[in-house]
C-alpha cells in the first residue's frame, strides 16, 4: 500500500519532467581558468552539465517535450536525433531556454559503442600521460571493491585512504599558492582548537595503548581508557614538538583531521632542498591511484560504462570469435607539426586522444606521413583505424582514452561489416540480398508493362481473366 | 657538350624555381587546387604546360638559349630527351613535400585550437566560426596575482613579470587587458613605475634581456629566476 501514500497529483508531479530535471553540475574548468588566454565560451564542454532530454517522434511533431509549454517545431524537428538540454524551464520572459544536446548525447552513444570498461590503476591525464614503460601495465576496473568504497564509517576514513576516491578536503598539490593561502586563512585557521582536541584524543589513545602493552607484559588487568580531557597542555606541547620533527606523522595527523586527498611523495628534484635538509624527511609510499593527479570530480566511471572488464570476445557471424575487439575509425583532428613540437591528435568517438606510443604506424617513417599533413583532397578528412585499449577519467572529469594501432585483419573485418572491403576476395551474397531497393528501381519495376500498376481483383484470384 | 650540360642544368634550375613558385599561385582553400598540389602527374603536367606558356621574359630567354645551344650541339639523344622531359614534368619528392607542407601550414592557420587529450568535439567545434574564437587571445577572467598569491610590489626587480604587464611601447597595460582586480592592478602599476623609476626597466620597450632571449627562441616564462628564500616549500 506504499504506492497509495502519494496523492494522484503528487504522483503526477513526481513523474513530470519538471521534477525529473536535476540541477546542473558545475562546469569543467576550462582553458580560461587554466591560465591561457585562448578559449571559446561556446566550445563543447569536456563533460555535460545538464541532463539531456528526448521525446518520442509523435510527441516531437507536436512540440511536446514534457515541459511547461510546447517547444518551437522549427528548431526541434529538423534533427534526426531528438536531444535537448533545458537551461531553464521558465524564464522571466516566459520562454523555455533550450539548446541542442546532440554533442554530448551522440558522444556518449559513440563511446558506448566502443564497449570500453573504465579503469583506474595508474593516473590518467596531465601533460606527461604515459611512457612506453608504463603503458602496458595491467589496469583495474573502477568498480572493484578495493577502489570503489564510498560507504565508510567516519572513524575509519583514515584507514581506507588507499581505497577511496572522494575526499572532503582539497588535493593540495592541485592548488595554486594563492588558493592555498586563501584556504589556510578561511578553512584551516578557524579549526585550530578543534585540531588540538583531535591531538588530545590521539595522545590519550597512544597513552592507553602504551599502558595496555605494559599491563599485558606484566600480566595485569587492562587499564581503563584515558579521557582526552585529562591530557594536560604540557603533554600536548611535547607531542606537537615531536610531531614537528616527523613530517610523515604530522601530515598523517593533518590529513586525517582535514580529510585531505592523498599526495604522492615529492621527488628530490621537486623538493629543491639542500641535502642536509633532505635527510630529515621521510615519505611513505601512496597506494591510492589518485595521489599523483588528484581525485576525480565524479565517480571514476563517470557513469559512462558499467562494464567491469574488456576480457570478452566478439563474435562474427561468419568468421567466428575474434581475437581483437572491433577497431574504431579515428579522425586526425590535428596533424603533427614537428617544427612547433605539436603532436598529432586523433578524434575517436568524439574524444580527443593521443597517438599511440611505441613502434606504431604513427611513429614510423613509412606509414606516418598521413599524420603529418592535411590533405584536402581526402573527402571528410584523413582517418585511420585504431584499436581502443583503455579508458579512464582524469581528475578534471575528462575521458582519457588510450588507443593502439588496429591489426590489419581486424580492420578488414570491420571494413567488411561497413561494406567498404571484401574479405577473402568473395563478394558477399548477403549484401546483395538485403540491398535496399532504390526509388528508381521501384519506378522501373512499376513502369514495366507486364506488372499492373494497381492491385485488382484478379491479383487476389477473385475473378478469372 | 659542356655547353649543353650547363644549359640543361640552367634549365633544371629554372624549372625548380617555377615549381617552388607554384604553391603561391594556388588557392589552398579550394579542394580543387589541393588536388593539383597533391594529385597525380597528369594534373601537374597540365599546370606545368600552362605555366610554361605564361612564363616570364627571363625564362623565355633561357629557353631560347637552350634552343640555340641544342642547335649548336646537335639534337639530343632519346635518353637525354627522356631525362629532360622527366625533369620538366615530374615534380621532385622534396618539392612535393614542400607543397604539402605549405598547404598543411595554411590549413593549420585556420585551426588555431590546441586540442587537449580528453576534449569532446562535435562537428560544430571544427567549424571555422568556432575556430575563429580560438585565434584572438582573450582577457584572462581570473586575477593572476590572486591566483598565484604573490605581491607585485615585491617583484619590481622581476623584469619578465614587469614586461608581461607593459605594452611594447612601454605603457602600463589596462586592467581590461590584464584581468587584475583594481587593488592588484594598482599594485602592479606601482611596481612598474618603481622599476622604471629606479632605472631597472626601460620605459620605451621590453627589457633587452627578454629581447635577447626572444631572438634565441626562449620564451620569457622560461627565464630562470633566483628562488625566493621567503617561499620555503616546507
Amino acid at each position: 500500500m506504499a504506492a497509495r501514500s502519494v496523492s494522484p497529483g503528487g504522483a503526477l508531479l513526481r513523474a513530470s519532467r519538471m521534477f525529473a530535471l536535476p540541477t546542473p553540475i558545475p562546469a569543467p574548468s576550462n582553458e580560461a581558468s587554466a591560465g591561457t588566454n585562448y578559449s571559446s565560451n561556446t566550445a563543447t564542454l569536456a563533460f555535460p552539465t545538464h541532463q539531456v532530454i528526448t521525446t518520442l517522434s509523435s510527441s516531437r511533431k507536436k512540440g511536446d517535450w514534457g515541459l511547461k509549454r510546447p517547444l518551437p517545431l522549427k528548431s526541434t524537428t529538423k534533427s534526426s536525433n531528438p536531444m535537448l538540454r533545458v537551461k531553464a524551464i521558465d524564464t522571466i520572459e516566459q520562454i523555455t531556454d533550450y539548446t541542442s544536446a546532440t554533442d554530448h548525447g551522440i558522444t556518449l552513444r559513440k563511446f558506448q559503442e566502443l564497449g570500453m570498461p573504465l579503469t583506474a590503476r595508474r593516473p590518467a591525464g596531465g601533460e606527461q600521460t604515459d611512457s612506453t614503460s608504463t603503458m602496458n601495465l595491467p589496469q583495474k576496473s573502477v568498480f572493484e571493491d578495493e577502489l570503489d568504497v564510498t560507504d565508510i564509517h567516519p572513524d575509519k576514513r583514515a584507514q581506507a585512504i588507499d581505497t577511496r576516491w572522494k575526499f572532503s578536503g582539497p588535493w593540495l598539490a592541485g592548488q595554486t599558492q594563492g588558493e592555498f593561502k586563501k584556504w589556510l586563512a578561511k578553512e584551516v585557521r578557524p579549526k585550530r582548537s578543534a585540531f588540538r582536541e583531535f591531538l588530545k584524543k590521539n595522545i590519550a589513545r597512544e597513552l592507553h595503548a602504551a599502558a595496555a602493552k605494559v599491563a599485558v607484559d606484566k600480566g595485569q588487568d587492562q587499564p581503563a581508557l584515558i579521557d582526552p580531557s585529562s591530557v594536560t597542555e604540557d603533554q600536548l606541547i611535547d607531542y606537537l614538538r615531536k610531531l614537528r620533527h616527523n613530517n610523515q606523522a604530522l601530515y598523517d595527523m593533518v590529513g586525517q583531521f582535514l580529510d585531505l586527498a592523498p599526495l604522492k611523495p615529492p621527488t628530490v628534484g621537486q623538493l629543491g632542498l639542500p641535502k642536509e635538509n633532505l635527510s630529515t624527511l621521510e615519505f611513505r609510499e601512496m597506494k591510492n591511484p589518485y595521489a599523483e593527479r588528484g581525485p576525480p570530480v565524479t565517480h571514476p566511471s563517470a557513469g559512462l560504462s558499467y562494464l567491469r572488464t574488456s576480457m570478452y570476445m566478439e563474435n562474427h557471424p561468419i568468421y567466428g570469435p575474434q581475437r581483437q575487439h572491433s577497431p574504431a575509425v579515428a579522425r586526425i583532428v590535428r596533424p603533427r607539426r614537428q617544427t612547433q613540437a605539436l603532436a598529432a591528435r586523433l578524434g575517436v568517438a568524439g574524444l580527443i586522444v593521443n597517438t599511440p606510443l611505441g613502434d606504431t604506424a604513427s611513429n614510423s617513417i613509412r606509414t606516418g606521413a598521413v599524420y603529418d599533413r592535411i590533405d584536402p583532397s581526402v573527402e571528410g578528412g584523413a582517418k585511420v583505424w585504431v584499436q581502443p585499449q583503455r579508458a579512464s577519467i582524469d581528475s578534471n572529469g575528462r575521458v582519457i582514452l588510450t588507443v593502439n594501432d588496429s591489426s590489419p585483419e581486424a580492420t578488414l573485418v570491420a571494413q567488411e561489416l561497413l561494406g567498404d572491403a571484401t574479405c577473402l576476395g568473395v563478394q558477399p551474397a548477403e549484401g546483395q540480398m538485403y540491398q535496399r531497393e532504390k526509388a528508381s528501381d521501384i519506378r522501373q519495376r512499376y513502369r514495366a508493362p507486364d506488372a499492373p500498376t494497381m492491385s485488382s481483383a484478379q491479383d487476389y484470384g477473385l475473378r478469372r481473366q | 657538350m659542356s655547353c649543353r650540360q650547363w644549359l640543361s642544368s640552367a634549365l633544371r634550375q629554372c624549372q625548380a624555381g617555377l615549381a617552388q613558385q607554384q604553391p603561391r599561385a594556388f588557392s589552398t582553400s579550394a579542394p580543387v587546387a589541393a588536388r593539383h598540389i597533391f594529385g597525380d602527374n597528369n594534373n601537374n603536367n597540365n599546370s606545368n604546360n600552362n605555366n610554361r606558356r605564361a612564363r616570364s621574359n627571363a625564362n623565355e630567354d633561357l629557353y631560347g638559349l637552350v634552343a640555340t645551344g641544342l642547335q649548336r650541339g646537335g639534337p639530343l639523344s632519346a635518353e637525354e630527351q627522356r631525362q629532360v622531359m622527366e625533369q620538366q614534368h615530374t615534380p621532385r619528392a622534396y618539392v612535393r613535400d614542400l607543397r604539402n607542407n605549405a598547404t598543411t601550414e595554411n590549413y593549420m592557420r585556420q585551426m588555431p585550437r590546441r586540442w587537449k587529450t580528453g576534449d569532446v568535439y562535435a562537428p560544430r567545434d571544427l567549424s571555422p566560426r568556432e575556430m575563429r574564437k580560438w585565434r584572438q587571445p582573450k582577457r584572462p577572467n581570473r586575477d593572476i596575482v590572486d591566483m598565484l598569491g604573490f605581491s607585485p610590489l615585491d617583484n619590481y626587480r622581476n623584469f619578465s613579470l614587469i614586461s608581461e604587464f607593459m605594452t611594447p611601447m612601454g605603457r602600463i597595460e589596462h586592467s581590461s587587458k590584464t584581468g587584475l582586480r583594481p587593488v592588484n592592478q594598482r599594485k602592479m602599476a606601482k611596481a612598474i613605475r618603481r622599476a622604471i623609476g629606479m632605472g631597472l626597466h626601460p620605459s620605451v620597450h621590453k627589457h633587452p634581456e627578454i629581447l635577447r632571449l626572444g631572438r634565441h627562441g626562449v620564451p620569457s616564462s622560461a627565464i630562470p629566476m633566483a628562488s625566493d628564500p621567503s617561499q620555503n616549500r616546507l
